[in-house]
């Protein structure tokens, strides 16, 4: 089954869809309603992937299932490295990320791509949310495809 | 309680993301109309690159007459969505049919709130059909007739041919 | 020549090539793939069901052109213009890693690599 391919075209039109006003759409509002978009997904996918979030010991061993089952369901590969200050920030680096694979290997499109992680973004941040850790997630990108992504947990 | 087959959930996730992005859609616009209309057309979008996709990794050959053109359909079905829709109702002029299915892959944890009826909520269906059909030169129409989520026991998609779309002519002949 | 007036040429002449062979021709031509020699080179036209047109000219000894062409459309199109969000279908291609791919499957191919010196 293609299943995968229907997910990168369903989130292609999902991006095409908040930027359709052209000139007129702020990207602060269009990178909003994907990152929207991508929380709802995540926090209900998660559900259907893990039934207990208690399993867990700790928060770092809900960023390694992040950085392996969840980014193997959706991206068909780990996550290449986690880093963590210990303090709540985690970066995981993906050298190849797999919405960013078909466009380019280099700078080219380099001004569009934060478009193509806004709805991860809210995916890893729904992901969290409903495992039970409230969180900020950022990304960035210098050298497609690699992106990284930052988890900035946000303590009580 | 054992997890879920990751295999299983990564087909759930183009449901899931469809539904978010539904959600979306009734967030902008007041007129369950205008959603509708804009699944079609983000559809009809998707049919476009969605046909050449199917090309490069079914290689199908080329379809003769709508009788080839509703196999086809079928084996994307189950090949894109992973359901084997069956293919029917002929009209008597052979120009019109329907896809039912059985159950509905994009619909599938949903149900319709009730100020939401007239929401057609599987609308991206009929425009991918329309817009793959297009780019192999078959202008057809397709809309829903029955859905599961508005009660009925099946879901059905009726395709109506429209007509045989030609190549361009080179400019300065004709 | 421009490249767009090259374009334009090589569209009209497989246009009427095509409608040509499509008249005179005593079967079906349901491949997708045309070809003809002069002595001194080869057009090879590959076409698929969706009307993309993938064209090359070779020496008149290359083989397995039709091979090359379908693997162009299945793994460069597809995977770099197709799957790329960034490069509408009705426009030129800008995609510099459609580019770079492309290279890469030509100068992979048989028909390059015995190119006569």
């Amino acid at each position: 089954m293609a299943e995968e391919a229907v997910f990168d075209f369903i989130h292609m039109e999902a991006v095409s869809y908040v930027f359709q006003g052209g000139e007129k759409v702020s990207e602060d509002e269009a990178v909003s309603k994907l990152e929207h978009m991508g929380f709802a997904t995540g926090y209900r996918l998660v559900e259907r992937l893990t039934r207990e979030s208690g399993r867990y010991k700790d928060e770092l061993d809900i960023m390694k299932y992040i950085c392996k089952d969840l980014w193997v369901t959706v991206y068909k590969k780990q996550i290449d490295n986690l880093r963590t200050n210990h303090q709540g920030v985690y970066v995981l680096h993906d050298n190849r990320f797999r919405l960013l694979t078909h466009m380019a290997n280099g700078k080219q499109y380099l001004q569009y791509a934060p478009r193509y992680l806004a709805f991860t973004c809210g995916l890893v941040r729904g992901c969290l949310a409903n495992l039970g850790v409230t969180c900020v997630v950022t990304a960035e990108v210098t050298h497609l495809p690699a992106c990284k992504f930052q988890i900035q947990v946000q303590r009580g | 309680m054992r997890a879920n087959d990751p295999k299983k959930v990564s087909g759930e996730l183009f449901t899931l993301t469809y539904g978010s992005l539904v959600a979306q859609l009734l967030k902008d616009y007041e007129n369950v109309d205008d959603v509708n209309r804009q699944l079609e057309r983000m559809g009809y979008n998707i049919g476009m690159r969605l046909i050449e996709d199917f090309l490069a990794r079914a290689n199908p050959g080329r379809c003769y007459d709508l009788r080839d053109t509703a196999d086809k359909i079928q084996q994307a079905f189950k090949l894109y969505l992973g359901v084997s829709p069956s293919i029917g109702s002929w009209s008597p002029g052979g120009d019109e049919f329907s896809v039912v299915m059985e159950t509905n892959p994009m619909a599938e944890f949903v149900e319709l709130p009730e100020h939401c009826l007239g929401l057609r909520y599987s609308n991206i269906l009929t425009g991918v059909i329309r817009g793959a059909c297009e780019m192999v030169q078959l202008e057809v129409m397709a809309w829903f007739i029955a859905d599961q989520l508005k009660g009925d026991n099946m879901t059905e998609i009726r395709v109506k041919f429209v007509k045989r779309l030609e190549d361009a002519i080179p400019a300065g002949e004709d | 020549m421009t490249k767009d007036e090259e374009a334009k040429l090589m569209y009209g002449m497989i246009f009427s090539m095509k409608s040509f062979v499509t008249k005179v021709s005593p079967v079906d031509l349901r491949e997708g793939y045309m070809s003809y020699a002069t002595n001194k080179y080869c057009l090879n036209l590959y076409e698929t069901p969706s009307k993309l047109k993938f064209v090359l000219n070779t020496d008149t000894h290359a083989q397995g052109i039709k091979e090359l062409l379908h693997q162009l459309y299945t793994q460069v199109y597809v995977e770099y213009v197709v799957f790329n969000p960034l490069c509408p279908l009705n426009k030129p291609i800008e995609s510099e890693l459609f580019a770079t791919k492309l290279d890469e499957v030509v100068k992979q191919s048989p028909a390059y690599a015995s190119r006569p010196a």
